[in-house]
């Protein structure tokens, strides 16, 4: 009796004990499983492509849209996300997206082009025409935890079919309806570790992942015990699929030096790089076999093995019917496909999404952004992005070929944006596009040379009781005494000096000495506030060599003081986000265009005129050769102390953009704004199609004929005539010696003359 | 104060006034918005949403009217108009003023960008610069 009582004692203990341990169990695995599954980065999004007819897009721009969104070529588009090209002509249907105001379904269209422009648009259902449709998006990249291990995670409906077709061929053939374990393969386990050869395989996926929360290996009965449990446990609390995302974000499969890889996101960029909804089943059943053992198997530096491995995995899902014999026969002979060196980082464009992750933190918590599935919706253009790549590295290469420069010893920085509304339409932070390090675009800040005239030019043409584009300028030798610096005489780049120059002469010609002077007379704190006011945040000295660009700033910087010129005289902030969505995709944050005007409409409009006369008739005159029409750009070089930085900022109708060459050692590259940087600036912009530069001339413009030589009125009888705007009153009364001078004016003027 | 009064009893009177002026002059809406169906239709959705309560809606889809179009005058003042009725005074103003520069020779959108940009300084207490603006306004449309 008793001890039957004791046995009832201890039996209710042990029930105790093993609902307890099992309690515990079950919050732990629920916690491990929540945390891996909720840290969804922020996925971080290009511009939709909008298409409308009459738009500004060739046929080849769509087409690499359409690549990089991974549309595939299909005869007959049936499915979303295919489409088929005859010559100018498109039939592509659309994916379906949720965009932040609101939800587009999939379109069937028809596109027509018309040489630069995009002809006609119909619906190939309803043989309407369209007015405005949205291509979906293209995911650039995610701002994941900053642990030591990056993951690119993926959602079910992410994974290709075949990818986990593949791998409950292989790994798991009764995932789908087994409860977390398998019986069979649990006895085979406990089996072979009673007879001391420790566990051998016979894991379910459940197992494998409970295995990898837990990341220990020993193979003793009581790890397999909890196991079994755990499994059980997570398969009565979720889905298969849930599971099944949780494995395929959580699975080892291969190390990078002291990197893992884990997940088959990852892996896919890792070994082929491209994301994992583009891998083929080839390709999708290489990375299944890596499971078994990603060092044993290394498709780099075991090849036979991987491959060996591969086609057992293509073998048992020929055996299961997921491969027809002739797809298996073709798949089992294709080479294993991986990109000889892995990529460096995941995003594409890692310098553009540097920029989206700053604004960002501005206004989230670092956790917010990483842990919530943000959704961000950018201004880049991948169209402008590829053109901005494209020119850096192969002018890059060209010039250290023409210049004999060592190989790789140029760096660059690109910045694109939107003259209109500052978007930041492209971003290069180096011509390693894909290295994730420094920065060029946001983070070298290095002296703007002489980037920061237009600033001086501006101060005076506000002033248009004095200074006009057509007032003379001295330009004969200056030597400055300025207390507690050593004397400074500014030199010319031709080491000449022009005498008396007219204002726009001096800008156009980027001369050193008059610029000097014009700014000693305006106050050099004057020109620096008025910087700061077009937008720069930096402090900046008040030094006289400021007046020549002595102060740092970096592309992205000059990029937002040009773009109060490039608008119009409005400062627009910068931006490269436009919306952010929750996870649950509620709208969170708008980033709205905003304008402020910074600069009375005459003076941009004036300051806009000199710098088109720069492209014109000045130092950057060369850049014409890039475009076949007159465009009538605006644009200044920069060069520093001993070529150490070449510089180019340009506008056109539609676009702004700087670019800066030089030496992260900041050692000289002998090479002017006009011989580097103005070149890539070419080259990027003739592949854009850009707008020409028409600015409206604002009410207080007038315009007036002047003698180019002495700045005063001229009539047709002066060789130099040019026509050049004015704020209205402020343009020269008196005439000039080769013009027939009306009689009262020039009296009038005699007697002024005589009083001043 | 008295001379606060005094400005508001001017204001009051000038706004009164360009208001009767405008009954002459072309309203904006006489102006087609574009020629643009892609933009014609982003302007009636915006409206829609206006009219439905959701300004913030409206502004997003007037902002991809403008990256379709950002010369078109009409589009920036529709724009200042929806910020002035959200009571961001300062941007209504500054979108006013973009609106003016590619207004052209249209007086009567710009008369109709300098009642925004008046009203707006009102709403920011500059009763000078809205006396101003005014001005401008009633200039424009008497010319």
């Amino acid at each position: 009796m008793f001890t039957r009582k004791r046995v009832r004692l201890l039996l209710l203990t042990l029930a105790l004990m093993l609902s307890g341990f099992a309690l515990y169990l079950d919050i732990t695995v629920r916690m491990k499983f929540e945390g891996k599954r909720w840290a969804m980065p922020a996925r971080v999004y290009a511009r939709p492509l909008e298409l409308y007819p009459g738009m500004k897009l060739r046929a080849d721009q769509l087409a690499l849209e359409l690549a990089m969104l991974d549309y595939r070529v299909s005869a007959e588009p049936k499915i979303p996300g295919s489409y088929r090209r005859r010559g100018d002509e498109f039939m592509l249907l659309t994916r379906p997206f949720d965009f932040w105001d609101g939800a587009q379904s999939s379109l069937s269209l028809q596109i027509d082009f018309d040489g630069a422009r995009l002809g006609k648009l119909t619906s190939r259902d309803t043989g309407q025409k369209v007015t405005l449709a949205r291509l979906d998006p293209v995911l650039i990249g995610g701002i994941y935890p900053a642990h030591n291990e990056d993951r690119v995670l993926v959602r079910f409906d992410e994974i290709p079919p075949h990818l986990v077709k593949a791998l409950i061929a292989i790994e798991d053939r009764k995932f789908f309806t087994h409860h977390g374990f398998s019986l069979r393969g649990t006895a085979r386990a406990l089996l072979s570790i009673m007879s001391g050869g420790g566990i051998q395989g016979g894991s379910t996926l459940t197992q494998q992942l409970v295995k990898n929360f837990f990341l220990t290996s020993e193979r003793t009965l009581r790890r397999k015990f909890t196991e079994v449990i755990m499994s059980l446990l997570l398969e009565l609390h979720y889905s298969k699929e849930e599971i099944l995302e949780a494995y395929a974000n959580e699975i080892y499969l291969g190390q990078d030096g002291n990197r893992a890889i884990h997940g088959f996101g990852l892996a896919s960029h890792f070994y082929f790089d491209k994301p994992l909804s583009k891998l083929d089943t080839v390709q999708a059943a290489l990375l299944v076999g890596l499971v078994k053992g990603p060092s044993h198997y290394d498709p780099r530096r075991q090849p036979a093995r991987a491959l060996a491995r591969r086609n057992l995995v293509l073998q048992e899902m020929r055996k299961l019917d997921y491969l027809t014999q002739a797809q298996f026969v073709a798949a089992r002979s294709s080479p294993l496909g991986v990109v000889e060196k892995a990529p460096e980082g995941t995003s594409r464009y890692p310098a553009f999404v540097g920029l989206v992750h700053r604004q960002l933190r501005r206004d989230y918590r670092e956790e917010d952004m990483r842990s919530e599935g943000l959704q961000i919706f950018t201004t880049l253009d991948p169209v402008a992005q590829v053109s901005a790549e494209r020119a850096l590295a192969s002018r890059l290469t060209q010039l250290e070929k023409d210049r004999r420069l060592p190989p790789k010893s140029l760096e660059g920085a690109i910045v694109v944006s939107s003259s209109q509304n500052g978007e930041v339409q492209a971003l290069v932070g180096g011509r390693d596009t894909r290295f994730e390090g420094f920065n060029r675009a946001l983070d070298a800040a290095r002296p703007v040379g002489s980037l920061i005239k237009p600033v001086v030019y501006l101060t005076a043409l506000q002033r248009p009781d004095t200074y006009t584009l057509a007032t003379l300028l001295d330009d004969s030798p200056l030597i400055l005494r300025e207390r507690g610096t050593p004397v400074w005489e500014p030199q010319n780049y031709d080491k000449e000096f022009h005498g008396q120059v007219p204002l726009r002469v001096a800008l156009a010609n980027s001369y050193n000495v008059s610029t000097t002077r014009l700014g000693l007379a305006l106050g050099v704190n004057r020109i620096m506030n008025n910087a700061q006011q077009l937008g720069i945040e930096r402090e900046l000295r008040h030094y006289a060599s400021s007046l020549l660009g002595a102060d740092s700033l970096s592309p992205l910087e000059v990029t937002q003081m040009y773009q109060a010129f490039a608008s119009g005289g409005f400062r627009i902030p910068l931006r490269a986000i436009r919306e952010v969505l929750a996870a649950d995709g509620q709208p969170l944050q708008r980033y709205s265009l905003s304008v402020e005007q910074v600069i009375e409409p005459g003076a941009a409009f004036l300051v806009t005129h000199a710098l088109q006369y720069v492209v014109r008739e000045g130092t950057a005159g060369a850049v014409k050769k890039y475009f076949s029409s007159d465009l009538d750009l605006a644009g200044k070089t920069g060069t520093t102390n001993d070529l150490r930085d070449s510089w180019f900022a340009g506008y056109t109708g539609d676009r702004l953009a700087v670019v800066w060459i030089g030496r992260d050692d900041n050692q000289p590259i002998n090479m002017t704004g006009a011989g580097g940087a103005m070149t890539v600036w070419g080259e990027m912009m003739s592949r854009l199609d850009p707008d020409p530069l028409a600015p409206p001339i604002p009410d207080n413009i007038e315009w007036a004929g002047i003698d180019s030589t002495t700045g005063l009125r001229a009539d047709e009888n002066c060789p130099g005539i040019v026509k050049l705007p004015f704020i209205r009153g402020s343009a020269p009364t008196e005439t000039a010696p080769c013009a027939n001078p009306a009689p009262a004016r020039s009296l009038k003027n005699w007697f002024r003359r005589l009083f001043e | 104060m008295n001379t606060r009064f005094f400005y508001l009893v001017i204001v009051v009177i000038t706004t009164l006034l360009s208001a009767c002026a405008s009954l002459y002059a072309p309203t904006p809406e006489a102006r087609p918005v574009s020629v643009n169906n892609a933009v014609l239709a982003l302007v009636d959705a915006a409206r829609k949403d206006n009219a439905n309560g959701k300004p913030d809606a409206a502004v997003a889809t007037l902002e991809r009217a403008l990256r379709i179009e950002p010369r078109n005058p009409v589009l920036w003042q529709e724009l200042a108009r929806l910020r002035l009725q959200q009571g961001q005074h300062q941007q209504a103003e500054g979108l006013a003023a973009r609106s003016n520069g590619w207004a052209g020779e249209d007086k009567a959108l710009r008369a109709e960008n300098w009642r925004l940009i008046g009203e707006a300084r009102l709403k920011r207490g500059d009763h000078a610069g809205a006396q101003a603006a005014f001005d401008t306004a009633a200039r424009l449309v008497t010319e």
